[in-house]
């Protein structure tokens, strides 16, 4: 099931893009107003790069070598617009929505796979 | 061209993007709205129908008749046969291979000419993005060289960009015009540069031949169509026998196609149909799959007896006709495509905010009387990035309000469509810069607010009547309406002039600890960097 | 265009005007030589070599005009490119000939 599976990639590579972003000092201070700690930092690049890295790994169990990375890129696309557009607009919602994007990746799993 | 490769490649990336952005600008455009190409030619036809099954060989005997009658001694035939989303037989033929080729649309029911409205629909946006409306040699050679020069640009762009990564969330709407746009420029830029690269370099690959033929000039002497058979991309043709000839029937040979190749069949194409050596090929949708291939069987027209077929393409045969279907983008389903459609959009926006941060960052001081170029570039600017859309909602509008019945009906929808696009260009001329954005893109936003109105009161069918079948297109024709409206109002807002300028009023809560948060840089220094960088 | 401060004198038009005719001329000559090379001398079926050759042309265009505005001065730049043509116009003369 090919939209289920774009949307765990999406909210999955949203989750690891608002991560990655807030590890940066200028965007978790658009956030929290403070620096961004030093071990904090490490943890959310961290966990970017795994979500990253997650979200290829689905795309690519499910769709094949062929579809696969051409929807993870998009959906890294699409994810990390929404990202900009929290920063610039709404930079308190990150946070919120960046952690429920993880149970509805969740959610969506077991769809993809039955699909 | 400065001292310092970075500096060439900042110098590089501005002038090699004006000079083709505006072109770029209405490719980017018109080539994302091809993505739903369908369905625009579905709205600019409301007579249609769409959903039924046909039976593909007695379509493709009712385009035959019609050709036999109507065509009788031309070099080609091509029958396009109905399907479930474009209820057609579309015909074309030639009498020459240099053209012109003529085009008729066949009511699958009985075979003659459509009672549907006379329009291109969706097709000339597909065609305009590649061809510009011109001779097709001409235009395909300008968009190609515009895309080669967009590459040019993109990868002295990633260069001139130090720190890609850092700034890839960076968006600073509220500290100064200039860097607003420099943001948004890069935002979109970045995010989707992949899309970028991708579009750029397949569209190129697209036409490679044309473009590059000095592989086959060297490989094959030349001999295209040899090149063509021997990847397997087309079935052996057979030069035409000199004499006359009976053409056998197409629907059992349709049968027997339709046996051998699980796929769609979507043409049928006889060359030489009044020859003793006339050739029907049979040609398939592509298998699902990345690669833009279609599967062929070609047939003897004289005695039905089949005479080949494409075989598998081999490695780099598959690449590069992947790289095709990666442009046009067919194996997407709606919610992918959608991705697609958001990537060219914003293809259409680092190309637009492109234009505007280069006559941004070169504002004359306020004393100062702009120069020729500086106005030309602006007036430029406003006339495509504000123009093109005015031109696109009158095509629609023009599609719903033009008599149906009009002589030369198709033509006028598209004169229009240039007509509208040229006037809000000249208008943009005699008015105050900042006056002519907003009253062009409120004009646009009016229009294409107008479009649902209009095609409800012309039709009759709307969705408050429980006529759904447009209501995707309602909605985006509104999506696009009220996003230009915004544009409108964002136009029409003070804004800081020059970088480093204070802002004129209060910034709103979400921006007030932003601003303050801000890493404080010395503003000669900003402005001189975004100055060098746009 | 804007920018008077900065000496625009018709050496340097003359320059620019220069550098755009050589990555234009210079990059599209040495794609199609190396396209037409490898055309003919890939070690695979013909249509295969004439398709893998014409592929990265593109990106051979991209690479030379990238290098033409890089360069020093536009002289070294024409040397670069018109020295790597000549080979590439020299082995396929040579393999035409014996063909």
């Amino acid at each position: 099931m090919t939209p289920l599976v774009l949307a765990l990639n999406l909210a999955l590579s949203f989750a690891a893009l608002a991560a990655l972003a807030l590890s940066l000092d200028r965007h978790h201070r658009d956030a929290f107003l403070v620096r961004v700690p030093k071990g904090r930092a490490r943890t959310l690049r961290l966990a970017g790069w795994a979500g990253i890295t997650a979200s290829f790994a689905a795309a690519v169990s499910f769709e094949g070598w062929n579809f696969g990375p051409v929807q993870w890129i998009g959906a890294l696309t699409g994810a990390a617009l929404l990202v900009v557009a929290l920063l610039a607009y709404r930079p308190g919602w990150l946070r919120p929505a960046a952690l429920a994007a993880l149970p509805l990746a969740l959610a969506a799993l077991p769809f993809a796979l039955k699909g | 061209m400065r001292q310092g490769f970075r500096q060439s490649m900042a110098w590089l990336h501005t002038w090699s993007g004006l000079v083709v952005g505006w072109v770029l600008f209405a490719v980017f455009v018109t080539g994302t709205a091809t993505y739903y190409r369908t369905e625009i030619t579905q709205w600019m036809r409301p007579e249609l129908q769409a959903g039924a099954t046909f039976d593909a060989g007695r379509a493709a005997d009712l385009g035959a008749d019609f050709l036999k009658a109507r065509a009788p001694d031309a070099v080609g035939w091509f029958i396009g046969l109905p399907q479930p989303d474009k209820p057609l037989i579309e015909v074309h033929w030639w009498k020459d291979l240099a053209g012109p080729f003529h085009h008729a649309l066949l009511d699958p029911a009985t075979g003659a000419p459509t009672a549907a409205r006379a329009t291109q629909g969706g097709d000339f946006l597909y065609r305009f993005h590649f061809e510009l409306n011109m001779p097709p040699l001409w235009g395909r050679w300008i968009v190609g060289i515009c895309a080669l020069i967009l590459l040019v640009s993109l990868v002295s762009g990633i260069i001139t960009h130090r720190r890609i990564f850092a700034d890839v969330f960076t968006f600073r709407r509220t500290k100064s015009a200039q860097r607003g746009w420099l943001d948004a420029h890069n935002v979109t830029g970045v995010l989707a540069l992949p899309f970028h690269l991708m579009i750029a370099y397949t569209g190129l690959v697209t036409f490679a031949l044309m473009y590059v033929p000095w592989g086959v000039t060297a490989a094959y002497k030349g001999d295209e169509i040899r090149f063509f058979v021997e990847a397997q991309l087309m079935p052996e043709v057979r030069a035409p026998a000199g004499k006359p000839g009976g053409l056998v029937s197409l629907s059992p040979l349709v049968a027997q196609a339709q046996g051998r190749v699980s796929e769609t069949l979507e043409h049928v194409a006889v060359y030489n149909p009044g020859d003793a050596a006339a050739t029907i090929v049979t040609i398939f949708e592509e298998p699902h799959g990345l690669a833009h291939l279609h599967p062929q069987i070609a047939f003897d027209g004289a005695s039905g007896a089949e005479l080949g077929a494409t075989g598998i393409a081999k490695a780099a045969t598959h690449i590069s006709a992947s790289f095709v279907g990666l442009h046009e983008a067919h194996f997407a389903g709606p919610w992918l495509k959608a991705l697609f459609f958001l990537c060219g959009l914003m293809g259409a926006a680092t190309i637009g905010t492109g234009l505007v941060l280069w006559t941004v960052a070169r504002l004359p001081k306020p004393a100062e009387r702009p120069g020729f170029g500086y106005r030309l570039v602006r007036a430029l600017n406003l006339g495509t990035v504000a123009g093109l859309p005015v031109g696109l909602a009158v095509y629609f509008l023009a599609n719903r309000l033009l008599p149906v019945g009009l002589e030369g009906r198709a033509e006028t929808e598209i004169r229009l469509f240039f007509g509208a696009w040229a006037c809000v260009a000249l208008a943009g001329l005699l008015r105050p810069h900042r006056a002519a954005w907003r009253e062009a893109f409120g004009l646009a936003s009016l229009l294409f607010l107008a479009v649902p109105l209009v095609s409800a009161a012309t039709t009759g069918q709307h969705p408050f009547d429980g006529a759904a079948r447009f209501l995707g297109f309602d909605a985006a024709m509104l999506a696009i309406g009220l996003l230009l409206a915004a544009a409108s109002y964002r136009a029409g807002a003070p804004r800081p002039r020059r970088a480093g300028a204070a802002e004129p009023r209060p910034a709103p809560r979400p921006a007030a600890h932003r601003a303050q948060a801000a890493v404080p840089q010395a503003r000669s220094a900003e402005g001189a960097e975004i100055r060098r960088r746009a | 265009m804007g920018q008077p401060q900065q000496g625009r004198g018709i050496a340097y038009r003359m320059g620019v005007a220069g550098r755009v005719l050589l990555a234009a001329l210079g990059g599209y000559g040495l794609a199609a030589l190396l396209t037409a090379l490898l055309s003919v001398t890939l070690p695979l079926p013909r249509s295969e070599a004439v398709a893998a050759a014409t592929l990265p042309s593109f990106a051979v265009m991209v690479a030379a005009a990238i290098f033409v505005f890089a360069s020093r001065s536009l002289a070294r730049a024409a040397l670069g490119l018109g020295a790597l043509c000549l080979l590439l116009g020299g082995g396929l003369w040579l393999v035409q000939g014996q063909a």
